[in-house]
């Protein structure tokens, strides 16, 4: 029997979670890191589901199995669990990843619960070995523990299958195949009355526009060093001169200055955009896990200690409040210079 | 317990330090019912120093101290001062001797940790610690305090004395009318510390340290301070540092200087920053010093209340104590408390014993003895940049003059003094200096 | 009547963990232990609502004895009663044997004294898993509301709860019957100041303390280490990564800098087009 690498594909409205290819990469190289038996297949559960189990054979998958009812129409708990109980006591696969989202991370609790098998969250590094001697390679799934003062490396050794949650922009995406290779396979469910626990009664789209941190290709973040809400309308004017997000340190996010969605780190967003400004922001442990994978990261902070420098592409020692505004003015000039 | 009950103690402390602890301790030891309100989340949090404790004030408290296991870092096996010039520095330090008691006199301890260990013998004895809530006035009844308030709802505590140990910002002190006014900027100084973490075997390298039980409290004068009157200072932790400066606050405002760059450049120096190169930055933390001692100490007790530690201004900048003048004050006021429940009299001339012990010790001696030390740095305001200076280049001279005839060397050390200060004016300083420190 | 159940778990403040620079270890000595942020909020929302409706709040946490102080955090607040549960085979347990000790723990708890809504944190700092709480439902047949930012209705006779949950690009309203499991953002409620008496009476609390025999027997081989499907195969500290070069303001001046910054990110690959600006 082929031993199989299970990814969950994770959607909303039909539109699926780019975390969901990133996850369809890595199963690829942890298949081909135990040998030639083993597969990478989709889990995608949903409602009129033809195009997203299409993609998912264009990303790599060799099988997709979908389960396509309106039950499934949008995510609840308990049903979701059910479904995914079902298929893994079916098909017994040897790994099974889920993206690190909120609905991810509430999926994937109760399923390993229900199925009664270890799961590691959150994981920010895979890959398969052997612990002992002449046993069949494990998944080691790392992940930063201790608000990232601490890498552990976790083991699943007696329970199937071997599950754990992959945070989103740790990993590259698979790459999109123009071809699409693979089968897609329907599974049927009686949805029976026991399996409805919950029903959404409405739904709240956030007006202020929600900040897309994670996929976002420049961040200019602000710190404590900003000394108070106002400081945040100096990093919107660089963010938006440079066509970025904003972004925040907890410290900020505690002191109400600005909303949780821009947090950046270990309890907020890992990010891995192109170019990462820190501005004011002195560089706990907790704020660099999120960040360090940036291109380029360009650090403003008065104090020349500051650990951020640590991890700085550039530092800059001085000012922020006398910093930022040259570098608006550098780029402006740079802008005007180039349009004549 | 009915959450209704009145709340009723035989001593109310204000605040958990180091003063408030001992007072704790000793007052429910002698049978009294203690309650010690303290604002902050854990006895400590809030609390900051340089360096060191005093361990005969220690063990004045629990004369089994050293059983209790208390979470000091190094003892003091090495002290005394160092002298910067812009480049150079002079060592005189001791270590051995007198230094290498049993116990060793000083300890180097981080406060945070300390305090709240400190503040857990006091609960052994029995004394009742309130956290996170601050006291914010006195209840009065036919003029006489009978307790105090909260911020927090139905916040009323009663007890017929109260010991304020509220430390340098000492609001309540002010409420009763017992310290005239909020502290002077030149008898209070700032004081800016940076903790640096380092590997101990760095720690040792670098200080010249024998092991982890062998530790350095040394001051250090001269090129630290911009100029200003203040001192610099570094205390081994077992893997950390301080290193920080204390200037006074009005010196500060005159030169428009802040306290952060005062550490900064502190720390940049050629013979500091080789010391704690490599180092984490654990914590930062400013503190206000009440250093104006004598001068600016306020009634220490009225009816029904005692004032003891930084809020009456027990310290002696000089010497840097403090910790143990608060610690021997707290204990004074808890006897004195235990002493007027025994009488039933809780009016200021009971509680006048308070005074009467304090000036038994060491406290009021030396506070007194060293009352004009803020006013003489005041009008000697560069004291502390000239003579460490000249000593780095009179011994830089001495000890390099090869080849060179010796008289002329003496004359080229003299010129060096004279240069910076007349040599009347300079015989004239060492003179106020001496006059300062015995006191008349 | 209505009763709140909360779990909550006492942490290491991750913010002042350190490591030994030598020996690589978690330096806990002296590190301070809270309450987990997020289930403060959990416990605050449970009294929020006792005060609103009536009833009573329970606190539970697994942990060891020092937990005390966290349950007697919650009493201030306002929970009316607090349960340690703390045995050395509890020790070393993973998501997956908490939640069997925690499930059992609320039925034994709801058997008596039926439970209306049982609280979590969304997370705990320390380990950052956000599974316990899912767990728990599953092993109870709960109903689960994850990442809860508002409890908007609790209607006891209909039997029925309304929470808003907040997920990565909205907001859902969700409806379940009661009893159900959440597990709470902070929005779900500030944290109260609490009067002195209360203070008081919380500082003076002895929580009860059940252990793995008694009042539940619980089975020995789904406890602490033994029974937890996931162990720590290794730990180890995060990569450093190398610094690069600091320019200070006051040596190569503020014109220097802001150029230099520029050209070097300029020089990043897809960075010039990006910003509509040469190289």
């Amino acid at each position: 029997m082929s031993r199989r690498f299970w990814v969950y594909i994770e959607q909303e409205d039909g539109k699926v979670h780019p975390v969901s290819w990133e996850l369809l990469g890595v199963a690829r190289r942890l298949a081909d890191e135990v040998g030639d038996d083993s597969i990478v297949e989709g889990i995608l559960v949903g409602y009129q589901m033809e195009e997203a189990a299409q993609e998912c054979l264009h990303y790599g998958a060799e099988t997709v199995y979908v389960v396509d009812d309106p039950a499934f129409k949008n995510y609840l708990n308990k049903p979701y669990t059910v479904a995914l109980t079902a298929l893994v006591k079916k098909y017994e696969p040897e790994v099974f990843l889920v993206g690190a989202t909120t609905l991810g991370r509430d999926l994937a609790g109760a399923v390993a619960t229900s199925v009664g098998t270890g799961l590691t969250a959150d994981t920010t590094h895979l890959a398969m070995g052997v612990i002992k001697e002449n046993t069949k390679k494990l998944l080691l799934a790392t992940r930063p523990a201790f608000g990232g003062n601490v890498i552990a490396t976790i083991v699943c050794r007696d329970h199937s299958p071997q599950m754990a949650t992959v945070r989103p922009r740790v990993f590259n995406p698979a790459p999109r195949q123009a071809e699409a290779k693979g089968q897609i396979i329907h599974e049927t469910f009686e949805i029976t009355p026991d399996m409805i626990n919950a029903e959404i009664v409405e739904f709240i789209t956030n007006t202020a526009a929600t900040v897309k941190l994670e996929y976002s290709d420049i961040i200019v973040s602000g710190g404590r060093g900003l000394g108070g809400a106002k400081g945040f309308e100096l990093i919107k004017q660089l963010a938006d001169e440079l066509g970025g997000v904003v972004g925040s340190s907890r410290a900020c996010v505690d002191a109400g200055w600005i909303k949780y969605d821009h947090q950046v780190g270990q309890t907020g967003k890992t990010v891995r955009p192109k170019l990462y400004i820190a501005a004011g922001i002195s560089g706990a442990i907790q704020h660099k896990v999120g960040m360090q994978e940036s291109d380029f990261i360009l650090a403003i902070n008065r104090d020349p200690h500051a650990p951020i420098f640590d991890v700085a592409t550039m530092g800059i020692v001085g000012d922020l409040y006398e910093v930022i505004p040259a570098l608006i003015k550098e780029i402006r000039a740079r802008k005007e210079a180039q349009n004549g | 317990m009915d959450k209704n009950e009145k709340l009723v103690f035989d001593v109310i402390v204000v605040g958990a330090g180091l003063s408030g602890s001992a007072a704790a301790a000793i007052a429910a030891r002698g049978g009294l019912k203690v309650a010690v309100i303290e604002r902050g989340q854990n006895p400590g949090s809030k609390n900051y120093f340089g360096g060191a404790l005093y361990t005969h004030s220690l063990m004045e408290i629990y004369p089994d101290f050293w059983d209790r296991k208390p979470p000091l870092e190094r003892p003091v096996t090495e002290t005394g001062f160092w002298f910067l010039s812009t480049d150079g520095l002079v060592k005189a330090t001791v270590q051995g001797g007198k230094v290498n008691s049993n116990p060793i006199d000083a300890y180097v301890a981080l406060r945070a940790k300390f305090d709240a260990w400190w503040a857990e013998q006091a609960q052994k004895e029995g004394a009742f610690i309130i956290p996170k809530t601050l006291v914010v006035d006195f209840i009065r009844e036919n003029g006489k305090v009978v307790g105090v308030k909260t911020d927090r709802d139905q916040g009323d505590i009663y007890a017929p004395v109260v010991i304020i140990t509220e430390g340098v910002n000492n609001l309540l002190t002010q409420k009763l009318g017992l310290a005239k006014h909020d502290l002077k900027g030149e008898s209070s100084a700032l004081a800016v510390k940076q903790l640096i973490s380092l590997p101990a075997a760095t720690i040792n390298a670098r200080f010249g340290l024998t092991d982890n039980d062998h530790g350095a409290a040394l001051s250090v004068m001269g090129d630290v301070s911009m100029g200003l009157p203040g001192l610099g200072f570094l205390y081994t932790g077992v893997d950390c540092v301080s290193v920080g400066v204390g200037v006074t606050l009005e010196a500060l405002r005159e030169a428009g200087i802040k306290p952060y760059e005062l550490l900064q450049r502190y720390m940049n120096h050629p013979m500091i920053a080789p010391l704690i190169a490599g180092g984490r930055l654990m914590e930062y933390g400013a503190h206000i010093i009440p250093e104006g001692g004598w001068s600016t100490m306020p009634q220490l007790y009225t009816d029904g209340v005692m004032v003891a530690g930084d809020a009456a201004s027990m310290v002696n900048a000089l010497h840097w104590e403090g910790t143990n003048m608060a610690i021997v004050a707290g204990k004074s006021a808890a006897e004195t408390a235990i002493e007027a429940h025994q009488k039933k009299d809780f009016s200021a001339q009971s509680l006048s014993s308070y005074r009467a012990r304090l000036d038994k010790r060491f406290i009021m001696k030396d506070l007194r003895q060293y009352r004009n030390l803020s006013h003489f740095l005041k009008t000697h305001p560069d004291f502390m940049a000239i003579y460490p200076t000249f000593l780095n280049d009179a011994l830089g001279m001495f000890f390099t003059g090869f080849g060179k005839p010796k008289g002329q060397l003496y004359k080229d050390i003299l010129k060096s003094l004279t240069s910076r200060r007349p040599l009347l004016k300079a015989v004239g300083d060492i003179v106020a200096f001496g006059r300062t420190i015995i006191g008349i | 009547m209505f009763h709140a159940l909360v779990s909550i778990k006492q942490v290491p403040d991750t913010t002042n963990i350190r490591i030994d620079p030598e020996t690589n270890n978690l330096i806990r000595q002296g590190v301070p232990t809270i309450l987990n942020p997020y289930d403060a909020h959990a416990v605050a929302a449970a009294v929020e609502w006792k005060r609103k409706l009536g009833g009573k709040v329970t606190i539970i946490t697994m942990g060891p004895p020092a937990a005390v102080t966290s349950l007697r955090e919650c009493i201030e607040m306002g929970a009316d009663r607090a349960i340690l549960i703390s045995a050395r085979q509890f020790a070393g347990a993973d998501t997956w044997a908490t939640s069997y000790v925690l499930a059992e723990v609320i039925n034994e708890i709801h058997s008596k004294d039926p439970v209306s809504l049982v609280f979590f944190g969304k997370q705990a700092i320390d380990g950052d898993t956000a599974q316990v709480g899912p767990g728990v439902a599953v092993r109870m047949d709960l109903p689960v509301v994850s990442y809860a930012v508002k409890i908007r209705e609790v209607n006891l006779e209909e039997h029925y709860v309304i929470i808003e949950r907040k997920t990565e690009s909205r907001n859902e309203v969700i409806k379940t019957s009661l009893p159900t499991a959440l597990t709470c953002e902070k929005d779900i409620a500030e944290i109260p100041y609490a009067s002195l008496p209360d203070l008081v009476y919380s500082l003076r609390y002895e929580p009860e303390v059940w252990n793995a025999e008694s009042p539940i027997t619980f089975d020995p081989a789904q406890l602490g280490l033994k029974g937890s499907p996931t162990t720590v195969f290794k730990t180890g500290t995060p990569e450093k990564h190398s610094a690069g070069e600091v320019f200070k303001v006051t040596e190569v001046g503020l014109d220097g800098v802001v150029k230099t910054a520029l050209d070097k990110i300029l020089a990043v690959e897809g960075m010039a087009s990006m910003l509509g600006v040469q190289k």
